[in-house]
């Protein structure tokens, strides 16, 4: 009991000194109002007047008197006007204090001075003498509003323009970072999430929805939010959210069905930074969902081969005018599963079949043999494997039809790739390439294998040989013990 | 009686010593193949001949094997011999020398490194292993870097 | 060509005294009875020894014993060199049937009583050199670092380390630290191929030495029977033959086991991985590992596994030390009691082994 009232005393303290300064009795506030300056004029709608603070709660002095000397008195902790870091620690004395702003009744967080310092903006800015970025970079300073507010800088309509007013700015920038692109905001215009944000509505994303706010890291962080592999669990924060998308109507199990790809597989549990996520193919700051005729240029990038030989295929113009999405009409696209060969081909789960049903047809065709020809691929790549595996079990040196193995792969790799030139010609080269090498170590795999069991020839003779001389020594142990 | 005894002694004698040899040569036959030296010298491979430096012509490449792995070798437009792991470090597909560009090039994924083996863009996580290329009078030898 | 092998024994004999060593030999007799067929299982572990030599020189050609390299040196051996896998497959199974025969040898000795009034010395050079052959098992299975040898290893040196006052000093003596490592590898390797065959040399010649001066020995109903009824064969070359028939035999065995059945190398040993399930040692220690199982973990205020070793210790020391507490068998006397001791250690061991072996 003792305890608490000792805990309520400084409390109520904290809360009689501005009530009682409000209005009435708070002499900055009076005469700066007097003096019609621009701080006090905007100060009248900052939230921390409404909540009482006065104009020492930030540059100290005292706010009772109404004599200058005594109020701006230096020895009465008058600051005047904060600089560089002193101003975000000025900030900080009560928003990073839990109790203080609890006092005020407020529950913001209060680990944005934590978050600050140790953000990129927290480092030493070109100038020296402080951080890049000190609380009324982006807040301002007299005119603070609650982010809720749309008037705020920092309202999430307003954000892009506040970060843009550094971020697009070549000349500054190039001071920290001369790498960096200064096209953000730009590209953020161009976006679906931009398009949206710039008629107003505050729930698309924008730069603190995914760089995150105080606590902004550099991308290759792997702390920061849009590091590769955390960048898709930042997306699907929005994307994934059912009652969050509603009113846009598109579907949200994107995530979910990225998770089960090759690429979420790659990027998520083998952690592989470089296996694409969201951005990869949908942009960054532009971010919008690929045209129909692009899709194969974006999947190119990585899938380089395959894009070109699809391109110069008579697929190309055919998806094209009947508006098939390229690649993503076979292979889908957040959930692009391994391609196997079950792919290609006629049978019920072959995607060919699904324009080319006439079986008279040479697309038909065609696909029929490239599925036999994989398949024969396959089975002998198998068949030789099996053997090679019997041979090394058996203690068999066969390293050489080991390394051919890699060749088969490699070949099937290829061949895999030359599908989408959709010419059997082409594609019947290369894997007879590769029916080839299996060939040849299956051939070496028997031979290892035959040669184990030529042990026992082997074994036979010995065995013979050894037995001939027991044999000897009996009969003459006979005749020398008949004597 | 004696000469029966005779021919069976012959008998006797031409058994054992037909035995003893078979006995010998399966002993010593064995012994003899397990000391002459093996292909592969010692349990890793560390060394492996690439063929002969003048068969080889500037801006060109070959893929030679290093034990159970492929390496790649490079000889520049200059003439320079380099020779790395020519397993790509995204999907172990085996990267080839593209002329065109000057750089290595796994066709996979459009993985690309530089002449040192660096990553220099595409999937590849991680730079080509380097192997050491050494030449002796006009034969390349590759040797694991250690 | 006589006349050459005539030359070149004077010369010999000259030197070395040939001629009396042949008398030695003349005079040696081998007794014939029922239970002759015991004799020749001395010359049969003799020839395993042998072998071991051999195919252990051999295998250092190419053996690397470090964590590194052991494993893959051991591969290498099986695949790439040629008859490698002949030469290993005939150590491994030749190692076997070596722990096999001296267990035969050793029991036939023990029911003869062969070990009475004047061979004490003899049956107690034979015992150790019996321990030294477990050791050379115990040692050698860990050489080729592979997964079930490494946690056999982890799981047999723990247990000595639980032998009272020593067990902590010499279970790091063996590790060569704290856990089964590299360090372990190194040394197991050091004793199996230069120790451990020093010592057990040494023993041997002692052991064979002994066995000559005194002859062999007799079953103590044929050793009362009158000269007269006694039958006898020479040694050279009549016994001497006999073993090599056997030896030839033997060796015909060994290398239909190697080609039928050769050595496998299983998975290399990974020091992080959990432990195989139902992890057993070598065949010729489950006897020892079931009944530390099956013994209770507390027995009163004694620890169960610690009971269990001081048990087998002090029945170890015993079995060195029979020819001096059977006192009865060195007077000439029947002594019942031993063949009741030796029928129980022999049922025990085998009901144990097969226990062990289908747990």
């Amino acid at each position: 009991m003792k305890r608490r009232i000792m805990l309520a005393i400084p409390i109520l303290i904290i809360y009689l000194i501005p009530l009682s300064a409000y209005g009435a009795t708070d002499q900055c506030y009076t005469c700066h109002s007097a003096l019609e300056d621009k701080e006090s004029k905007l100060f009248a709608e900052d939230i921390h007047f409404k909540k009482g603070i006065s104009c020492s709660g930030c540059h100290g002095g005292d706010n009772t008197t109404e004599d200058n000397d005594a109020a701006m008195n230096k020895e009465k902790g008058f600051i005047g006007v904060p600089k560089g870091n002193k101003i975000t620690e000025v900030c900080a004395r009560c928003h990073a204090s839990e109790k203080m702003m609890k006092s005020f009744g407020s529950k913001l967080p209060v680990n944005q001075f934590d978050n600050l310092i140790n953000s990129v903006h927290g480092k030493t800015s070109t100038a020296g003498g402080g951080r890049i970025v000190q609380c009324t970079t982006c807040h301002t300073a007299h005119g603070i509003k609650s982010v809720k507010d749309p008037l705020s800088p920092v309202y999430a309509t307003n954000i892009p323009k506040t970060c843009s007013k550094c971020h697009a700015d070549a000349n500054y920038m190039r001071t920290y970072n001369p790498t960096l692109a200064v096209d953000q905001y730009t590209q953020y215009l161009t976006s679906v999430h931009g398009k949206l944000n710039s008629t107003g509505d505050p729930k698309p994303a924008q730069c603190a929805s995914c760089h995150g706010s105080h606590d902004i890291k550099p991308v290759k962080d792997i702390k920061s939010k849009v590091y590769p592999v955390n960048l898709p669990y930042t997306c699907s924060g929005c994307h994934s959210n059912k009652e969050y998308m509603a009113q846009y109507k598109i579907p949200t199990d994107q995530f979910e069905k990225y998770a089960r790809s090759v690429h979420g597989q790659a990027l998520l549990v083998k952690n592989d930074p470089g296996a694409p996520a969201c951005n990869s193919c949908h942009g960054n700051h532009g971010a919008a969902p690929p045209g129909i005729e692009s899709i194969s240029k974006v999947c190119g990038t990585c899938h380089a081969l395959n894009e070109e030989l699809f391109s110069a295929s008579p697929h190309k113009a055919a998806f094209d005018r009947k508006g098939y999405p390229e690649c993503e009409t076979c292979h889908g696209n957040h959930e692009i599963i391994t391609a196997t060969n079950k792919l290609l081909g006629v049978d019920k789960d072959g995607v060919c079949i699904r324009c080319h049903g006439d079986q008279n047809s040479s697309g038909y065709k065609s696909a029929y043999i490239m599925r036999k020809l994989i398949d024969s691929l396959d089975e002998t790549k198998q068949s030789a494997m099996i053997l090679i595996n019997e041979a090394e079990q058996k203690g068999m040196e066969i390293t050489e039809a080991k390394f051919k193995l890699r060749d088969i792969n490699q070949v099937k790799l290829e061949a895999r790739t030359q599908v989408h030139t959709f010419d059997p010609a082409k594609f019947k080269d290369i894997v007879g390439k590769g029916l080839v090498i299996s060939r040849d170590a299956t051939a070496d795999a028997k031979v290892a294998i035959h040669e184990y069991y030529f042990r026992r020839v082997g074994l036979g003779v010995s065995v013979f040989l050894i037995s001939l001389l027991a044999f000897g020594l009996f009969l003459y142990l006979r005749r020398i013990e008949k004597k | 009686m004696s000469e029966n005894l005779q021919s069976r002694r012959s008998f006797i004698t031409s058994i054992l010593t037909l035995g003893a040899a078979g006995l010998s040569a399966s002993i010593i036959y064995p012994i003899i193949k397990y000391l002459t030296p093996p292909k592969q010298r010692e349990v890793e491979v560390t060394n492996v001949s690439a063929g002969k430096l003048n068969d080889m012509e500037n801006d060109s490449y070959k893929i030679v094997r290093f034990g159970n792995k492929p390496v790649i070798l490079i000889k520049t437009d200059k003439g320079d011999l380099k020779a790395l792991s020519a397993q790509c470090t995204h999907l172990d597909c085996t990267v080839q020398y593209k002329k065109s560009e000057g750089v290595i090039w796994c066709a996979c994924h459009n993985g690309k490194y530089d002449l040192n083996g660096r990553n220099i863009s595409g999937p590849p996580p991680r730079p080509l292993d380097p192997y050491l290329v050494k030449i002796k009078g006009d034969e390349i030898f590759i040797s694991k870097k250690v | 060509m006589k006349k050459y092998f005539a030359q070149t024994y004077k010369w010999i004999d000259e030197r070395l005294d040939l001629t009396s060593l042949g008398h030695f030999i003349e005079k040696k007799y081998v007794p014939i009875h029922a239970h002759s067929i015991w004799y020749y299982f001395g010359g049969v572990s003799l020839f395993f020894f042998l072998i071991q030599v051999l195919t252990g020189i051999l295998l250092l050609f190419y053996y690397k014993g470090s964590a590194d390299l052991a494993f893959e040196s051991i591969q290498f051996i099986m695949s790439k060199v040629q008859f490698g896998w002949l030469i290993r497959s005939i150590h491994a199974w030749a190692a076997n049937l070596f722990i096999l025969s001296v267990f035969i040898h050793m029991f036939s000795v023990f029911f003869e009583k062969s070990y009475r009034k004047p061979r004490e010395l003899t049956w107690v050079t034979g015992v150790f050199l019996f321990f030294m052959t477990l050791a050379f098992g115990f040692s050698g299975y860990l050489l080729p670092w592979n997964k079930l040898a490494f946690f056999a290893t982890k799981v047999g040196t723990d247990i000595a380390g639980n032998i009272p006052i020593i067990g902590d000093v010499m279970k790091g003596f063996l590790r060569g630290g704290d856990d089964v490592t590299g360090a372990t590898l190194s040394r197991f390797f050091g004793f199996h191929v230069a120790l451990f065959p020093g010592i057990f040399t040494i023993l041997l010649v002692i052991h064979i030495i002994m066995v000559q001066r005194q002859g062999m020995s007799e079953p103590l109903d044929i050793e009362s029977s009158p000269n007269a009824e006694k039958k006898s064969m020479p040694f050279f070359p009549n016994f001497m033959l006999r073993d090599l028939l056997l030896w030839l035999i033997v060796l015909n065995v060994l290398a239909i086991l190697a080609v039928f059945f050769p050595a496998d190398l299983g998975e290399k040993a990974d020091p992080f991985s959990s432990a195989p399930a139902g992890i057993k040692p070598e065949w010729y220690f489950l006897f020892m590992f079931q009944t530390l199982k099956y013994i209770p973990a507390k027995i009163f205020i004694m620890d169960g596994e610690l009971l269990g070793i001081v048990l087998f210790g002090l029945a170890g020391l015993l079995w060195v030390l029979v020819p001096f507490w059977d006192t009865q068998s060195s007077k000439g006397l029947r002594n019942r009691k031993i063949n009741y001791i030796g029928l129980f250690a022999v049922a025990f061991i085998i009901v144990l082994t097969i226990l062990g072996w289908i747990s």
